[in-house]
């Protein structure tokens, strides 16, 4: 499956289908293919499988059947190392150590190049520092390296966690509701500050969002999960594009 | 009758039963130890200050032993709680360090401070290791438990980093558990200081030789010069670990 005059898809979901312990369904053979370079926006109504969608893109889950594949590469057949060199996560509440400063935290990104030995001392390469440092800087927040998390803003967290995986340098991040939690205004500043730096690191962006004005800055392209199915059509009185996206069959 | 005075009509029931088989119905023997009590009050003073240099140095015995003891078992008790952690390791290599630490639990301090006589020899040595042995199996479960709670979205995303098991554990599982981990090592730290103080009853070294040898001899007034020193350092330890709680844990209340 080639997309953008023969380029793989940067990630490519094929008849996933999900469920808990064999309950209902959470996933609906949802197929789906993202470009690279392409931000995709998924949105839809609250308990729909947008999580569970994004982790299982993310390969955190493993689909009950169907396959995703980054970069050609099937997610399942990947060692957690490799599978971090490509994918990067970002969970609704962040995941971050709030008793860690800032710094620390956004270091983490580079412990799956990293050998037990050193950085269990917390003994980072200098060159991993200051791409941390400069990975702060790119967020707007190089002042707060030193400040424990559990201090800092909920604007200055989202920053921190973004800091996090641009150091691991993945190829694509998947951030699930991103900037939920913050007053329109900065939550838009802070997803300008994220299609530079995914630019400048060549990171496709897979987010989900409940903010359509947020959805429509962000993403070259929304898609919608409804029911978990994947589904053009409404949300609200809005109507959803999918531009440029076919799902594969 | 409603079914929700069962239980309490019933553990009443209970208790009186207890206690009766206790004697504690007994009001001729409760009034002669209420008579006994002032006797005992009365030869207890003036405390014989006396003895103070022996005492002082038994009681710093004590506070050596609960120190080194508390510390060793708590570095002990580090791996034991992280392999007991059901996240981290399998089940069977959990359940294991599990059970280590319940059969250490299992065996009180004092049988402790008898099998490191035995083993060591009598003095402060057997002590030591006695508390560390207790301290152990009592931290190995908590730490383990608390451990286990470690916000699992917290460890998936630093997982998703590509970070190893021990990473995980230096960077997640104990930054995101230094305070409680803080906390119980200093509770830990005041119950062995007044734990240690009776271990000298079974040659385990501190204060608990001195007061047994008091008690033996009726010595009720150098007894309570010994009873003052305890009261003394358990309010020390109380202030002091009041100030480390204010010092290193309240700032994560704000979180």
């Amino acid at each position: 499956m080639t997309l953008n005059g023969g380029a793989p898809a940067a990630l490519h979901a094929e008849r996933l289908w999900f469920s808990f312990r064999n309950h209902d369904w959470v996933l609906k053979d949802v197929s789906l293919a993202i470009p690279a370079g392409k931000h995709t926006v998924i949105m839809g109504p609250s308990g729909t499988g947008k999580t569970t969608l994004l982790r299982v893109l993310a390969g955190l889950l493993k689909p009950n059947q169907g396959q995703v594949r980054v970069f050609g590469q099937p997610t399942q057949e990947l060692k957690s190392r490799e599978l971090s060199a490509l994918v990067g996560y970002i969970p609704q509440q962040l995941g971050l150590v709030r008793n860690l400063s800032a710094l620390e935290n956004v270091l983490m990104g580079a412990l799956g190049r990293l050998a037990d030995s050193k950085a269990l001392f917390g003994l980072f390469p200098r060159d991993e520092m200051d791409k941390a440092r400069a990975a702060l800087e790119m967020m707007g927040i190089e002042h707060k390296g030193s400040e424990q998390v559990f201090r800092l803003s909920g604007g200055e967290r989202q920053r921190v966690a973004i800091a996090r995986t641009l150091l691991q340098h993945p190829r694509i991040v998947v951030a699930d509701e991103f900037a939920s939690d913050l007053d329109l205004a900065l939550a838009s500043e802070i997803l300008a500050r994220i299609r530079r730096a995914a630019e400048q690191e060549r990171i496709t962006f897979i987010m989900s969002m409940h903010r359509i004005g947020l959805a429509r800055q962000f993403g070259d392209a929304v898609l919608a999960l409804r029911n978990g199915e994947l589904a053009p059509g409404f949300i609200g009185n809005e109507i959803l594009e999918i531009p440029s996206i076919e799902a594969p069959v | 009758m409603r079914s929700s005075f069962v239980l309490p009509i019933s553990a009443a029931l209970f208790l009186l039963a207890v206690l009766a088989h206790l004697g504690f119905f007994d009001w001729a023997r409760l009034s002669r130890g209420f008579r006994n009590l002032g006797i005992l009050g009365a030869d207890m003073v003036p405390p014989d200050l006396g003895i103070l240099p022996v005492a002082g140095a038994a009681l710093w015995e004590t506070v050596e032993m609960s120190f080194a003891g508390t510390l060793l078992g708590f570095l002990a008790s580090l791996p034991l709680s992280i392999l007991g952690t059901r996240r981290l390791f399998s089940r069977w290599v959990s359940s294991l360090a599990r059970f280590i630490a319940a059969g250490i639990r299992t065996i009180p301090v004092l049988l402790w401070a008898i099998v490191f006589v035995i083993l060591v020899g009598l003095g402060p040595l057997a002590g030591t290791f006695g508390i560390a042995a207790y301290t152990v199996g009592y931290l190995a479960k908590i730490y383990a438990d608390l451990f286990e709670g470690t916000d699992p979205e917290i460890m998936e995303a630093v997982q998703s980093t590509g970070a190893s098991k021990l990473q995980l554990v230096r960077f997640v599982v104990m930054p995101e558990a230094a305070n409680a981990v803080l906390a119980q090592v200093l509770f830990m730290l005041e119950y062995n200081i007044r734990a240690s103080s009776i271990l000298g009853f079974v040659g385990a070294g501190g204060l608990g030789f001195v007061i047994q040898i008091y008690l033996q001899n009726l010595d009720y007034r150098r007894l309570a010069t010994v009873l003052l020193l305890v009261l003394v350092l358990v309010l020390l330890m109380d202030g002091i670990s009041a100030w480390l709680r204010k010092r290193f844990l309240l700032s994560a209340h704000a979180a």
